[in-house]
């Protein structure tokens, strides 16, 4: 009965962690924002994480813990140098896009550029107008508290 | 067996058509049916592909942790402003801290709470602020063109199956182990003390190194900045939507 | 005294070797002008070995040969399989000759049933033949070697023209000394190189050099028939040897039981020209024989020049004059002669072969000489004339009796001495014009140039023919063979027919060392017969383009060209003395040499009897020896009676030769039946009243058709007689029959096609080919550059990808079950 447990929860650990490591790159391999990629980059270490944790509980060993430990510091030691890297690219192209820096590709590849673009969802908010007579305008304070959108 | 061929493909199957839907670039109405089949896809792999627990409620406790976690995950790589992403992110650590916690990594859970969602997370969203402040941008809302999200998936479809495939022959053939889970000495009540001891004993060289590791890290960050503040580009007038 | 000999055998061509290797090496740098040293030095050692061999060789008995193996070269043992291996050990097999099928060829292969080994040695031989033929190569190639240093004075190429000639005489005497096909073919080839060498010796002139190649490549085909025959001969004899060798012994069970049957003839493997084969008359004939002498004659016939190969000898001359003198004079041409005198019982077993030899010779010698009539380049005269005497050779050889082939040796022998005589005075006469041959640019040079006009003279004398000079005594002793040969003929189908007749004139010898059938005998006959009288008609013509030659160079009023820059002179002595010497020669050997006229006896004759392949069943055959006085006065008619026509046509005014030109070139005929001179002709008073006095009667109707009837008849005849303008007797003589445009259309041009055939194949497929797979790692490129986008995701992508290929292929179940799942999919599709 145990054993079953122990079999079965390394199973269902390993497969959320692939989960996690599978779902991390797809975001990695898809998204376009600097940003984005690195917290996708992120989501695959907590993957690899749990696969680990499981790992060491199975065979009772505390080198997976630990190097999950480890892993944590290496991440924070990444995610530093990765910010100020990005903010210094983002400084040079003015934006935050990953199809900025594609200046490494071979003479006779053409560059990659946006066909569609879907349009933006116009601001549902109405800007404020003044009434011909000098009358206070009336205030939706749900709508000042609260905005759609950051 | 709970990882027979058919009930694979269609988890498999259904899982990349949601992800290839889900992805940003597309219209309101198709996100809306990638999340319908993402969540039947999560369904019938929580009760087709996984193996059971011990018992009820430790299944359901996973079940939901496990649900939190891996939606949490695919919420964050499809929502179009990065700040929605960190956030649903932030949910998705907490999903994987309680899985931690679950399993008997006390430490690690709240560790990864305090580093991850506390410092990295909050690094991240800083960024966002200072470099796109308007918050969404087009490159937010478009990804490639549609080969590159199915070429994607698809890895991530053939990793799933690969490992899912290696995990039923592994379930099948292991020896069942059956020591008592007082036993396990990862499970023991002085976690903290256990873990230290071992840490500090074994690996205390990697420790230093660590150590070392994060000031050569700070001090990095730190000149690249400095570097980069001081380098004779002319300063942006204003940021690009 | 043996070893002397051996030494001077190997010493005759290597002395000659060493010299080139010599000069060769040591030439450009160090002895430049003074390059001549070594090799006169070498030639006049080989000149005195030769002399000595020669001696020695007079004063042995007939039959004598002497051989010498110095190395072996080649021995593939076991080579020759015989068809019959168990046959007689025997060899003394009595087959009549000639009749022996190739089935008696494997018996007469070899005494012992056993295989016979291919061995090629080095091995020199010594008999009358070889030593004839050394000393007169040795001999004229001296003099032709001092005349040059004078001739090639201050020439870029000194060294090498002097490094090419010791090259040429070693090859020469290795080519008469040799005692085996092989060899004889290795060193065929290579005089064959040294003249290519020679003649394009100015490589810088584009006639030289295509002369050289034309040269070259015309021999080649004649090679390619020699060395049929040489296969022909080893499949048919088994051995390539002239000599008889002793076969190896190899198993000792074989060994202990010898001797069988006889002596020391056990165990010899008997030579194709060797004494125990020609002591018993083991020659193959029939359709074989025929072959081998056909194929043989091949050879012959492109070193010799014979008709059809002879092209490349004129062309020849663009080579130094001492070149032409000594290569295409007197030595190498007369290989082919040498070959095939040395062959005699090989072509005594095929009549018929005979009997083309002497057909090609006499149908050469005519054609040459009729080409000779025509010519303006005094070396192309020469170099016809050549190829005319080869041809009285021939026909002397193609007699088959032994008279006839000791008569076309004499002829080789004093043809060298005579001939070379002659180039070297044209060279003379080159070198005092400033290298202008063409006899219509100088003229009446016999003030300037005395002594070299003299020894011309006698040159001239002896080549026509007159007595008592050399030249005299061999052609009297051709055509006496040959018409010794029709009357055998003729007295043997009369016996016949006549039936158990006694032979009654026993002057006459056998008929042949063959037994003749009927109309071998019939179509023999007629064919010397007709062979005889274009003998007769071409020593006429002989003489007459011999003294057209003397009398437009040396008679006449006198120019000098402008190329002679006002210089013209006597040669130097070391050019005048060579002459003198071969004029003295020329004037004497035969009289020297035949001594019939006097005591009836034939020295020279005398001594190539000797030889062993004379001794055979051609020796049965009528020899020279006695003089016939009918025949030597008809020769000595015609050969005057050219002079005359000569003279009459070139000394003096020479209007008659101009008229004489426009008939033969059929001048003035086409246009003779042109339509304004028949108008010219109505004119005429007669036809004028004839035509006036058929108007009145009202049948000038009459007239007019009969006029365009006339004109018709004129018009069609017009055509052939343009064609013949074209195809004059003039023009044919003049353009050598046009054969060498006719190889051109022939034989060049489809060859060239062919190569711009393969050519243009060769660019298009093979390079092509070669491009496209050169071209493909580009194209190839181009396509995987493709991948590398430079964005970033691209790239891992392609690493995830990588990953997971690696981890599939690590995991071999997870590939057979994949493979399963695969095949599973495939069924379900298939079956749906």
């Amino acid at each position: 009965m145990n054993a079953g447990h122990e079999v079965a929860l390394l199973h269902n650990y390993l497969l959320v962690g692939g989960l996690l490591f599978a779902i991390g790159l797809v975001g990695f391999l898809v998204r376009r924002n600097l940003i984005v990629l690195f917290l996708c980059a992120e989501m695959m270490l907590q993957g690899i994480s749990v696969s680990l944790v499981a790992w060491a509980r199975y065979v009772d060993d505390w080198g997976g813990q630990i190097l999950v430990l480890f892993i944590i510091v290496v991440a924070a030691c990444e995610a530093a140098i990765a910010m100020t890297l990005i903010l210094a690219l983002a400084r040079r192209s003015n934006k935050l896009d990953m199809l900025a820096w594609q200046d490494l590709r071979e003479a006779n590849v053409a560059a990659y550029v946006d066909r569609e673009v879907p349009e933006e969802r116009a601001p549902s908010a109405t800007w404020p107008t003044l009434p011909p007579a000098g009358v206070q305008p009336p205030v939706d304070e749900q709508a000042q508290l609260y905005r759609n959108h950051v | 067996m709970n990882g027979a061929s058919g009930w694979l493909c269609a988890v498999l199957l259904l899982g990349m058509v949601a992800l290839c839907l889900l992805l940003p670039a597309t219209t309101r109405r198709r996100r809306w049916a990638g999340a319908l089949l993402g969540l039947l896809s999560l369904l019938l792999m929580l009760v087709e592909v996984l193996l059971p627990l011990v018992s009820w409620t430790a299944q359901a406790v996973f079940w939901v942790l496990a649900a939190v976690t891996i939606g949490a995950a695919v919420a964050a790589i499809s929502m179009t402003k990065p700040v929605y992403t960190a956030v649903w992110f932030g949910l998705s650590l907490l999903g994987t801290a309680s899985l931690l916690l679950f399993d008997g990594a006390q430490f690690l859970s709240i560790a990864t709470v305090a580093v991850y969602a506390g410092a990295i997370l909050v690094t991240f969203l800083f960024v966002i602020m200072l470099a796109q402040p308007e918050g969404r941008a087009v490159y937010d809302r478009i990804t490639w063109r549609w080969y590159s999200k199915a070429a994607a998936a698809l890895v991530a479809a053939i990793l799933m199956g690969i490992l899912t495939l290696a995990l039923d022959r592994f379930a099948r053939t292991e020896v069942p182990w059956a020591p008592a889970l007082e036993q396990l000495d990862v499970l023991h009540p002085a976690h903290m003390a256990r873990f230290g001891g071992e840490l500090f004993s074994k690996h205390l060289l990697s420790i230093e190194v660590a150590g070392a590791l994060l000031l050569v890290a700070l001090v990095g960050a730190i000149s690249i900045m400095i570097q980069s503040g001081r380098s004779p580009g002319a300063p942006p007038e204003r940021m690009e939507p | 005294m043996d070893e002397i000999l051996n030494i001077l055998m190997i010493l005759v061509p290597a002395l000659p070797l060493a010299a080139a290797v010599l000069v060769a090496a040591l030439g450009p740098r160090m002895l430049r002008a003074r390059s001549h040293w070594p090799v006169v030095a070498a030639l006049i050692g080989s000149c005195l070995a030769s002399l000595v061999l020669l001696w020695h060789v007079w004063r042995q008995p007939s039959g004598y040969e002497r051989v010498a193996t110095y190395w072996t070269w080649a021995l593939v043992p076991d080579a020759y399989a015989g068809e019959s291996g168990t046959q007689s050990v025997d060899s003394r097999i009595d087959v009549p000759p000639g009749t022996a099928t190739p089935a008696d060829s494997a018996r007469l292969a070899g005494s012992s049933p056993r295989a016979r080994d291919f061995a090629v040695d080095i091995t020199l031989r010594l008999d009358a033949l070889t030593g004839i033929m050394l000393a007169m190569v040795t001999f004229v190639s001296l003099l032709v070697a001092i005349y040059s240093i004078g001739y090639m004075h201050g020439d870029r190429g000194y060294w090498r023209f002097f490094t090419y000639i010791a090259l040429f005489v070693f090859s020469m005497t290795m080519l008469v000394s040799v005692s085996n096909f092989v060899l004889l073919f290795v060193f065929w080839e290579a005089v064959g190189v040294c003249s290519y060498l020679l003649i394009g010796f100015w490589y810088e002139k584009p006639a030289a050099a295509a002369a050289g190649m034309k040269a070259f490549l015309v021999n080649r085909v004649g090679d390619f028939g020699f060395m049929l025959g040489v296969f022909l001969i080893w499949t048919t004899y088994g051995t390539l040897n002239y000599h008889d060798t002793p076969a190896p012994v190899r198993d000792t069970v074989a060994a202990s039981a010898a001797p069988v049957g006889g002596g020391e003839a056990a165990e010899i493997v008997p030579g194709v020209l060797g004494s125990q084969r020609i002591a018993t008359g083991a020659y193959v004939g029939g359709g074989t024989g025929l072959a081998i002498c056909l194929l043989l004659l091949l050879g012959a016939c492109g070193k010799s020049a014979q008709f059809p190969l002879h092209v490349w000898l004129p062309d020849a001359m663009e080579g130094p004059t001492p070149v032409s003198a000594l290569i295409h004079a007197a030595t190498m041409v007369t290989a082919g002669v040498y070959m095939v005198a040395r062959c005699t019982p090989l072509f005594t077993a095929s009549p018929d072969g005979q009997l083309v030899v002497a057909a090609i010779g006499t149908f050469t010698a005519l054609l040459a000489a009729l080409i000779a009539l025509t010519q303006f380049d005094l070396k192309r005269v020469l170099a016809y004339s050549t190829i005319s005497q080869l041809g009285y050779m021939f026909l002397g050889l193609g007699t088959g009796t032994l008279a006839g082939i000791s008569a076309g040796m004499f002829h080789l022998v004093t043809h060298a001495f005579f001939k070379a005589l002659l180039f070297l005075g044209a060279g003379s006469v080159m070198h005092a014009m400033g290298n202008v041959i063409d006899m219509r640019q100088f003229g009446g040079l016999r003030r300037v140039m005395p002594r070299t006009f003299w020894t011309f003279l006698i040159g001239c004398l002896a080549l026509s023919g007159i007595a008592p000079l050399s030249g005299f005594w061999s052609k009297d002793a051709i055509l006496a063979s040959v018409h010794a040969r029709v009357e055998v003929l003729e007295h043997e189908l009369v016996r016949r027919q006549g039936a158990a007749e006694p032979d009654a004139d026993p002057a006459h010898g056998s008929a042949g060392a063959v037994e003749l059938s009927a109309d071998q005998l019939g179509r023999g006959a007629w064919a010397y017969r007709l062979m005889y009288i274009t003998a007769l008609i071409t020593a006429f013509l002989t003489s007459v383009y011999t003294f057209r030659m003397l009398y437009l160079t040396f008679f006449g009023a006198q120019r000098i060209p402008a190329e002679a820059g006002g210089r013209a002179h006597e040669s130097p002595g070391l050019m005048v003395w060579p002459l003198l010497i071969l004029a003295g020669c020329a004037a004497v050997a035969g009289m020297v040499l035949d001594q019939s006229y006097w005591n009836g006896t034939h020295p020279f004759a005398a001594l190539l009897a000797g030889t062993p392949s004379l001794t055979g069943a051609v020796a049965s055959t009528e020899a020279l020896g006695a003089f016939h006085i009918d025949i030597a006065a008809v020769s000595l008619l015609v050969a005057v009676a050219g002079v005359a026509c000569a003279s009459w046509l070139y000394l003096g005014d020479r209007r008659t030769v101009h008229r004489l030109r426009a008939v033969m070139d059929l001048e003035g005929w086409a246009p003779a039946g042109g339509r304004a001179n028949l108008l010219r002709l109505a004119q005429r008073p007669g036809v004028r009243g004839w035509n006036q006095w058929m108007e009145r009667m009202r049948l000038g109707w009459l007239m007019h058709l009969l006029v365009e009837l006339v004109l018709l008849l004129a018009l069609i005849l017009s055509v052939p007689l343009l064609l013949c303008r074209f195809m004059s007797p003039y023009r044919l003589s003049y353009g050598k029959f046009f054969l060498d445009e006719l190889y051109w259309g022939l034989v060049v041009q489809p060859l060239r096609g062919i190569a711009w055939l393969c050519s243009v194949l060769d660019d298009f497929f093979v390079d092509g080919i070669v491009n496209a797979l050169g071209r493909l790692p580009a194209h190839l490129g181009t396509i995987l550059r493709s991948t590398q986008t430079g964005l970033v995701q691209f790239y891992a992508l392609a690493m995830i990808l990588g990953g997971l290929m690696l981890l599939v292929l690590v995991d071999q179940q997870l590939v057979s079950r994949v493979g399963a799942w695969l095949a599973a999919i495939m069924a379900g599709c298939g079956a749906w």
